[in-house]
C-alpha cells in the first residue's frame, strides 16, 4: 500500500482482506515474498452518457481546487479532483434535475496557496463561460481563502449579466455527511436565480436544511470546521436557499438583476499589499519594516485604534510616528476592524483623531480586513497617487462599504 | 413440543462478534464524557447522508441514493457528552491513549499478535448512526485464541472502535439518534468459525469472551454495554448476521430460531437481521460488501514501540477465565456465585477481604451479591451511604466470631441508616451479641413447653426472637433435640 503522507517510513502498510490496514515494521532482515499479483490501484473515471435538456438552463461549474468535488480512491484514501460533468453527476445525481451542467477544472490547488494571479485566471474563465452563453457560473473553491476570491471577483467583474456563485465544502467529500452536496445543489439553484452578483453559497446552519447566499465583499470564514463557517458581515445575505425544496427565498432586493449586458473584466491588480494585525506590545519597528509595500491594511482594535500613548506611559510605544512615516513616503495605510463585525469610527476618542489626522484611510467603513486588502490591491492596480487611492478606496464599488450596518 | 435438533448433522456454523464498551473517562476521539447520563437534548441537528462515490460501482450509487434520499437524520446534542467531533463538525482528536492501553491489554489476554503500527480506518455505515457516514475502527490484535472445554477458539481479530449513536426512534424516514453514545470506545472481538458446537455452547463461549474483556476492570457494565453480533449458517442455508444482541442469555435461543427459520426456507438470502427482545430476528439489510473500508486520513498511524508493548505486557491483569476457575476451585464458590461476584461491582472489595481475612468466601460473596441486592430492591436500603471501609469491619467481626453471618443484613441496614456509626455501634444498638447454645436452649425450652406446639411453629417463633444472633441450623438442631 502506498503510505499516506504521515507515519513511520520504516513500516510497511498492509491491507488485509477485510479492508483493514495495519503497519508492520520493515527492518533489514525482514523477508518479503510475493505470494500473488495484487490488483492495480487505479482511479476509474465515471462513464455516464449525458443528454442536454433544452428546457433547463445551463450552469458552468469551474473547479478551482478544494475538496468539494474531489473523489476518493478507497484503497489508498487518495483524493482525486473530479470535475468532468460525468464525474459530477456520478457524485451528485441530483444535479441533472436542476440544470444542464458544464464542468471543467481550472486548476487544483489548496485555497491557502491561491494568489492574486489565480484570481485573474478565474475571472478570465468566468468571462469566457458567460460569453459562451452560460446562464450561471459556479466556482468550486477551497474554503480557507474563498472570501478573498469572492471579494476580488466582485471588484474585477463589472456589469455581470448572470450570477457567479462561489461554493466550497467544510467537510471532506470522502464522507457521506460532507456538506458538498447541499452546498453544490444550492449553489446551482443560486446560479439559476436573478441575483447577477458575485456571491458565496454555503451552509446556513449546522443542519442540512438551507444555505445562505452571501454578498461576495461582505462575507468571511469565521470557524475552522463548522459547516456554517461563512457568515455575512454587517449585511443580510442576499438569499436563503432551501435545500430540500431547491427553492430560493430572497432576503434583499438591492442586487443586480440578471440581464443581457456584456460582462467587463478589469484585471489590474497590485498584489504588493500587506495586512497586519495590531496587538498589545506591537513594535513600531515592525510597522517601519513595511516600507517595501505600496499599501498596508492595518487591522485595528475596536472602533479604530492603534497604540498612540497620549498619556506618555513608560511601557507603551506609539505607532503613530511609524505610520506617519509610511504615509509620508507615499504608502497608503488603510484601516479595518479586527473585530470583523461593526464599523470604524475615528471620531469617538481623542487618540483616534490623531490617527485620522496622519491620513489613514477607512473612517466610517464597515469592510472586513480581507475585503479592504483585496480592494487596496485593486485600487493600487489602477493608481499609485495617494490622493487618488484614498478617493477610490472610499468610493463604494461592489457593496463593500455599507451605508447602514445591519444587526 | 419441538423435537430436538441435531445441530451437528445440520452443519451449524456460527461466528461471534462481541462489542464491549470501555469505561474510559473520555471518548475515543474527543474529550467528551462517556457517562451517557444526560436526558434532555440542548440542540437537534438535522442531516442527510449521501453515497460516497469512492467505493461503489455506478449501480450501487443509485440504490444507496434512493435509500438515503428518503431519510433525514435528527441528532440530539447533550451538554458535556457531545462536541463538534460527534456532530462531524471537527476533525477527530488523537486516539484516547487510555482506550488504546485497555484495548491492547484485552488483545494480549486473547493471545493476539499486536501490529507494530495501528491504522485507524473508516468503515462506511449509511444508517445514520455515525454522523460522518463511517465508523472509525482500528485493528489492535490478530490471530489470538482462548481455550474453551480444552478446545481452541480462534480469536481472529480484536479491534478498537468508536461506538455508534444510539437510535431513539424511526418514523416515516425520520430517524432520531442520541449523540451521547457516539464515540464511546469499544473493543470488538471476532471469533473464527465455530463448528460442531451447540447453541448453548456458543452462548457459553460468548460469555467467556465477555468476561475476558472485563478482566481489565475498565469496561462498562449495564444494559447495552456489551452487544453481540452472531453469524449463523447451516448447510444449504446462507450466512445471516444477527446484529445487536444485548442479552447474553438470548444467544442460544436466537441461534435456534435462526436455524429453524433457515430450515423452513427453500432459499436463504445472505442478509443482516436485527435481534429483537424475544429472541426472534427481523430483516435489516443485505450484508455489506467487503470494500467498505478506507483510511482515516485525519489521523496519523500510531506506532506500538517495543517499550510501550512491554509496559502493557507488564501491566496485564489476571484473566477472568482464570479468576473464575480460581473462585470455583480454591475458594469453593458455586459456579453461579462465582459468576455473580465476578460480575459484581463489589468484586474488588470481595477480593480484598478474601485476601486479608479468614472467612468463608461464599459468605462474603453472597453478602456482596444477593444480600445487598435484596436489601436494595426489597427494602430500599441506600447501600451507597455505607462507607467502603465498613465492609472490611463487618468481616473482621465475622472472622473473630463476634457476630454470626445471619446478622449481616441487619448490620448493613443499620450502617446505611447511620453511616457515621461503626459495626460495634450496630451490635450494641441492635443487641446482636451472639447467643451461646446454652442461652438458646433456655429460650427453646420455654417455647416448646407451650401447648399445641409443633416443630415448624417452634422454629418460627424461636427464629423471630434470635434472628441475627445465632445461625438457623443450630436453632433447628436445638428445637429438634428439645422437642423429643
Amino acid at each position: 500500500m502506498p503510505r499516506i503522507e504521515l507515519g513511520d517510513p520504516s513500516s510497511l502498510v498492509i491491507k488485509l482482506p477485510n479492508g483493514y490496514n495495519i503497519g508492520i515494521k520493515y527492518e533489514k532482515n525482514t523477508n518479503v515474498r510475493r505470494l500473488e499479483g495484487g490488483k492495480p490501484i487505479r482511479f476509474r473515471p465515471a462513464n455516464l452518457a449525458i443528454k442536454k435538456d433544452p428546457t433547463k438552463p445551463t450552469v458552468s461549474i469551474l473547479g478551482c481546487g478544494g475538496t468539494i468535488a474531489s473523489r476518493v480512491e478507497y484503497t489508498t484514501g487518495g483524493v482525486y479532483a473530479a470535475f468532468s460533468p460525468a464525474d459530477l453527476l456520478l457524485s451528485f445525481p441530483e444535479l441533472k434535475d436542476i440544470a444542464n451542467i458544464k464542468g471543467r477544472k481550472l486548476f487544483d490547488i489548496m485555497s491557502e496557496d491561491l494568489t492574486p494571479e489565480h484570481w485573474k485566471i478565474i475571472a478570465r474563465e468566468v468571462v469566457k463561460e458567460i460569453n459562451a452563453g452560460s446562464d450561471g457560473i459556479v466556482l468550486m473553491h477551497g474554503t480557507d481563502t474563498l472570501h478573498f476570491t469572492s471579494a476580488a471577483l466582485s471588484f474585477m467583474l463589472k456589469d455581470l449579466p448572470v450570477p457567479v456563485v462561489l461554493v466550497g465544502a467544510q467537510r471532506s467529500s470522502d464522507r457521506g455527511s460532507s456538506d458538498n452536496l447541499v452546498n453544490l445543489v444550492s449553489s446551482i439553484v443560486a446560479a439559476k436565480s436573478d441575483i447577477a452578483e458575485v456571491s458565496v453559497c454555503m451552509h446556513g446552519s449546522m443542519s442540512d436544511d438551507f444555505c445562505y447566499l452571501h454578498q461576495g465583499t461582505k462575507v468571511r470564514k469565521l470557524h475552522t470546521s463548522r459547516r456554517d463557517a461563512f457568515q455575512s458581515v454587517n449585511v443580510m445575505p442576499y438569499a436563503k436557499i432551501l435545500y430540500p425544496e431547491k427553492r430560493i427565498e430572497y432576503l434583499r432586493t438591492d442586487y443586480r438583476k440578471r440581464d443581457s449586458k456584456k460582462v467587463k473584466l478589469d484585471e489590474q491588480l497590485n498584489p504588493n499589499v500587506a495586512l497586519v494585525y495590531v496587538h498589545p506590545g506591537i513594535k513600531p519597528e515592525f510597522i517601519d519594516s513595511l516600507k517595501g509595500y505600496d499599501g498596508v491594511v492595518v487591522a485595528v482594535t475596536g472602533l479604530g485604534h492603534v497604540p498612540t500613548n497620549p498619556a506618555g506611559d513608560r511601557f507603551t510605544k506609539s505607532l503613530l510616528p511609524s505610520l506617519k512615516n509610511l504615509i509620508d513616503s507615499g504608502i497608503s495605510i488603510v484601516i479595518a476592524p479586527q473585530t470583523i463585525y461593526g464599523r470604524i469610527d475615528l471620531d469617538v476618542y481623542r487618540n483616534q483623531r490623531l490617527l485620522n489626522k496622519i491620513g489613514v484611510i477607512g473612517n466610517y467603513c464597515d469592510w472586513t480586513p480581507e475585503t479592504a486588502l483585496v480592494k487596496l490591491m485593486f485600487v493600487l492596480g489602477h493608481t499609485k497617487d495617494p490622493k487618488k487611492v484614498k478617493e477610490m478606496m472610499l468610493t463604494n464599488m461592489a457593496g463593500e462599504i455599507g451605508k447602514r450596518t445591519v444587526a | 413440543m419441538s423435537e430436538k435438533i441435531n445441530y451437528k448433522s445440520l452443519g451449524l456454523k456460527c461466528g461471534l462478534e462481541i462489542h464491549q464498551q470501555l469505561n474510559t473517562q473520555n471518548k475515543l476521539f474527543c474529550n467528551c464524557s462517556t457517562e451517557m447520563k444526560e436526558k434532555i437534548p440542548v440542540l437537534i441537528i438535522k442531516r442527510k447522508l449521501h453515497p460516497v462515490a469512492s467505493e461503489m460501482g455506478e449501480i450501487d450509487v443509485a440504490a444507496q441514493f434512493e435509500y438515503l434520499r428518503d431519510r433525514t437524520f435528527h441528532y440530539q446534542v447533550f451538554p458535556n457528552e457531545t462536541c463538534l467531533v460527534e456532530s462531524d463538525d471537527e476533525p477527530p482528536h488523537n486516539l484516547n491513549p487510555d482506550a488504546l492501553h485497555i484495548a491492547l491489554q484485552i488483545a494480549l489476554l486473547f493471545n493476539c499478535q499486536i501490529p507494530e503500527e495501528i491504522h485507524v480506518m473508516r468503515k462506511t455505515v449509511i444508517d445514520g448512526s455515525n454522523t460522518g457516514g463511517f465508523q472509525r475502527t482500528a485493528i489492535i490484535g490478530l490471530n489470538g485464541y482462548i481455550k474453551y472445554k480444552g478446545k481452541r477458539i480462534d480469536i481472529m481479530q480484536v479491534s478498537l472502535e468508536e461506538d455508534a449513536a444510539a437510535i431513539v426512534e424511526e418514523k416515516n424516514g425520520n430517524v432520531t439518534y442520541r449523540l451521547s453514545r457516539l464515540g464511546v470506545p469499544l473493543v470488538e472481538i471476532d471469533t473464527g468459525l465455530l463448528i460442531d458446537y451447540t447453541p448453548e455452547e456458543i452462548q457459553e463461549i460468548a460469555y467467556t469472551i465477555g468476561i475476558m474483556c472485563r478482566s481489565t476492570s475498565k469496561t462498562k457494565s449495564g444494559i447495552g454495554s456489551i452487544r453481540q453480533d452472531i453469524n449463523v449458517s447451516i448447510r444449504r442455508g446462507a450466512r445471516i448476521e444477527v446484529k445487536g444482541v444485548q442479552e447474553l442469555g438470548l444467544i442460544s435461543k436466537i441461534i435456534e430460531n435462526e436455524v429453524k427459520r433457515q430450515m423452513s426456507l427453500k432459499k436463504v438470502e445472505e442478509e443482516t437481521r436485527i435481534a429483537k427482545l424475544d429472541g426472534t430476528t427481523e430483516f435489516a439489510r443485505p450484508l455489506p460488501g467487503a470494500n467498505r473500508m478506507y483510511p482515516e486520513t485525519d489521523l496519523e498511524p500510531i506506532a506500538i514501540t517495543k517499550e510501550y508493548f512491554e509496559s502493557i505486557e507488564k501491566s496485564l491483569p489476571e484473566s477472568w477465565i482464570n479468576k473464575l476457575e480460581r473462585f470455583k476451585t480454591k475458594l469453593k464458590l458455586s459456579d453461579q456465585l462465582a459468576r455473580e461476584i465476578l460480575e459484581s461491582e463489589y468484586l474488588n472489595f470481595f477480593e480484598a477481604i478474601i485476601k486479608t481475612k479468614k472467612v468463608e468466601a461464599s459468605i462474603v460473596a453472597s453478602t456482596f451479591t444477593s444480600t445487598i441486592k435484596d436489601l436494595e430492591r426489597r427494602e430500599k436500603v441506600e447501600i451507597s451511604r455505607i462507607p467502603e471501609k465498613m465492609y472490611g469491619e463487618i468481616f473482621d467481626y465475622v472472622e473473630s466470631k463476634k457476630i454470626v453471618k445471619e446478622s449481616i443484613p441487619e448490620i448493613i441496614k443499620y450502617l446505611a441508616a447511620y453511616p457515621q456509626n461503626g459495626v460495634g455501634d450496630a451490635l450494641k444498638d441492635l443487641d446482636l451479641r451472639p447467643l451461646s447454645v446454652g442461652e438458646l436452649k433456655d429460650i427453646v425450652k420455654e417455647i416448646v413447653s407451650q401447648p399445641n406446639m409443633n416443630f415448624d411453629k417452634a422454629v418460627g417463633i424461636v427464629m423471630s426472637k434470635v434472628r441475627g444472633k445465632i445461625d438457623a441450623q443450630t436453632v433447628m438442631d436445638v428445637v429438634k433435640s428439645l422437642m423429643k
